[in-house]
């Protein structure tokens, strides 16, 4: 069997190749199959296929991974939702969309709904914006500049539920060190505790987020300013632009790119906070700070109504296949070239 | 007049050496503030009445922290490093031949297959891990993986496989076909080439991935804390979690866990560093 000659160049030669190779396989099994019929023509596919075959073999293990572990859970995800179904069976009876029904209609989802989507506006901003300030301030070069921005990356490697401990022990409402300091400023008189409202709780959910973003943001919005090529900001400033108007008219556009996949993927990151909301509050007071993942957890390990916890679990889920519809989109030409 | 240019030029030649270095300092030293406090403190007697200490520097410094951390944590830890452990050797396992498929695939006539596989690795990483685990709960149940490490490890391999395949693939894509090529026309099988040439050459992707996959699984909190409810398995980060929730008399103690939990995230900072960043960049942007 002559084997496939690899390609000299891999681009502009490929398309070409590729179709009078095919044409050729097809051409040549018709013609076994006229001859022979079926299982020799089988064999000869097999035989012209033989290291894709092979290859398929080296993939086939993570292949049978997902479709255990994604793709099958998904859609036993789905059969949940439409059962009623407790925590220990298997299935249940067969009841329709009444566990999305019942969700909608349910005031703590609505709170969940309306709370995750001011927490991911609010934590993706400042993530974003402070992420960005400081990526702006280390793209110049400077004495330990390299280091810093090492450092800097910590927060991001922490477990969550580590960093979730020690603001939950910083922000706790007699002692924690926030309220001291605020009180020995003079700023306040009688301890802040921060856990007893909605409003406080989610406030201190959406601030350890952000310190947990910013070096995320910062590190690759710090990789795409490096990718802009310095020519074109001087070029800007011969040309008689302010700092701003380079700012505006240079780095953003051609920071836009990455950007956009900075974004989406700190939304993904953050739809998906869990820990940080069990540490710090549970999803208190009242299921004040309950957000869509907690509440499918509440719903499902608490309240025992994996049912209707599935409903909002899939909810969430077609969230997160927007925004990946939307990050695919986006890194569309590097997917492509394969 | 003249003087006052003078100083504009001196400032202008010599704000750069000090002003951005003080700026930086001050920029990373707000983002680090709160683990310096803790570990910081966690070096200090404490009560629950300071529950963090303002002060820069201990005042008494002592290990007792660590030393009850140690007693009421230890066996978490082994549970964590085995399950993190685990799930790299899954991850890796899975992921390096399944890079190698996929390159070679995209040289043979099956980039569309290549893309679509790369989607769905794209994909899977958006998946959020809540709507995994009900279904986890139910199988585990069924399998009697529920409170075990096994389970953990196959559990957390969801957020290592497809990331570590997708590092490994733009690795392996950038190693030059010639290589494997060689091998093939000296008559190396394709499990061969793999394993004589195109892995001992993806090292440093492997160690990249590796790292990840195993922050990933140290750090794991959701699966952790729902797959192992009401059993002994419990790792690091759920054990964090009642010692924090069970102690309000000493906060230390605590503090000290969270620097034991933080450990590997340091050792990987100090000497991965390199790979850190690359598989920030590959994971991200590369796909």
């Amino acid at each position: 069997m002559p084997r496939e000659e690899p390609p000299p160049e891999r681009k502009a030669t490929w398309s070409v190749r590729a179709t009078v190779g095919a044409d050729e396989a097809l051409a040549e099994a018709r013609l076994a199959a006229l001859r022979d019929g079926g299982p020799k023509r089988a064999r000869q596919w097999l035989r012209s296929h033989r290291r894709q075959a092979l290859l398929f073999a080296f993939v086939a293990p993570s292949l049978a991974y997902v479709v255990v572990f994604f793709a099958y859970p998904l859609v036993y995800g789905v059969t949940m939702s439409l059962e009623k179904m407790g925590f220990i069976a298997q299935s249940g009876p067969f009841i329709g969309l009444h566990n999305y029904n019942e969700e909608v209609h349910d005031p703590v989802t609505g709170k969940a709904l309306v709370d995750t989507a001011i927490f991911l506006v609010a934590s993706i901003f400042f993530q974003f914006t402070i992420g960005l300030g400081i990526a702006s301030y280390f793209n110049r070069r400077f004495f330990l500049s390299g280091f810093l921005r090492s450092l800097i990356i910590i927060p991001w490697l922490f477990p969550p539920i580590a960093s979730g401990t020690i603001f939950a022990i910083m922000f706790a409402g007699d002692g924690g060190i926030i309220d001291e300091t605020l009180h020995s400023l003079h700023l306040i008189n009688s301890p802040i505790f921060w856990f007893d409202s909605s409003f406080k709780a989610m406030f201190v959910i959406t601030f350890v987020n952000v310190w947990i973003g910013i070096p995320f943001n910062a590190v690759l919005l710090y990789s795409g300013l490096q990718d802009i090529p310095g020519e074109l900001r001087e070029a800007a400033a011969l040309d008689g632009c302010g700092a701003w108007q380079r700012f505006r008219y240079v780095t953003v556009p051609l920071l836009r790119p990455v950007s956009l996949i900075v974004i989406m993927l700190g939304i993904i990151y953050t739809v998906k906070t869990f820990d940080l909301v069990i540490v710090l509050t549970n999803g208190g007071p009242d299921n004040g700070s309950q957000l869509m993942s907690t509440w499918v957890y509440t719903l499902a390990f608490q309240n025992f109504e994996t049912g209707q916890a599935a409903a909002v679990a899939n909810m969430l889920f077609v969230f997160c296949m927007i925004i990946a519809f939307f990050y695919i989109r986006a890194t569309r030409r590097e997917v492509a070239i394969a | 007049m003249i003087r006052r240019v003078t100083m504009r030029v001196f400032w202008r030649r010599h704000a750069r050496r000090f002003m951005l270095p003080a700026g930086g300092l001050v920029i990373t030293g707000l983002m680090l503030l709160p683990i310096y406090f803790t570990a910081e403190t966690s070096f200090e007697p404490t009560s629950a009445l300071q529950a963090l200490s303002q002060s820069l520097v201990p005042s008494h410094f002592i290990f007792s922290n660590y030393r009850v951390a140690f007693d009421v944590e230890h066996g978490s830890i082994i549970t964590s490093l085995l399950i993190a452990l685990g799930a790299v050797v899954l991850s890796i396992g899975v992921a390096l031949p399944a890079s190698y498929g996929l390159t070679k695939l995209g040289y043979l006539q099956s980039r569309a297959i290549v893309s679509v596989a790369i989607m769905v690795l794209l994909v899977t990483q958006m998946v959020p891990g809540i709507s995994l685990t009900l279904a986890f709960y139910k199988l585990f149940l069924h399998f009697h993986l529920l409170n075990s490490i096994a389970g953990l490890i196959l559990a957390d391999s969801t957020t290592g496989m497809p990331f570590a395949t997708l590092v490994l693939r733009a690795y392996m894509g950038s190693i030059p076909v010639e290589l494997s090529d060689a091998a093939y026309v000296d008559g190396a099988s394709e499990w061969r080439t793999f394993r004589s040439v195109v892995a001992p050459l993806a090292v440093p992707a492997i160690i990249t991935a590796g790292l990840f996959v195993f922050l990933f699984a140290w750090g794991d909190f959701l699966y952790a804390y729902t797959l192992t409810a009401g059993g002994n398995v419990t790792p690091l980060t759920k054990g964090l979690l009642s010692f924090f929730a069970n102690n309000t008399v000493n906060w230390g103690p605590v503090l000290a866990t969270v620097v034991l939990a933080a450990v590997p995230s340091g050792l990987i900072l100090s000497f991965g560093q390199r790979y850190v960043m690359g598989g920030l960049r590959a994971g991200a942007l590369k796909g």
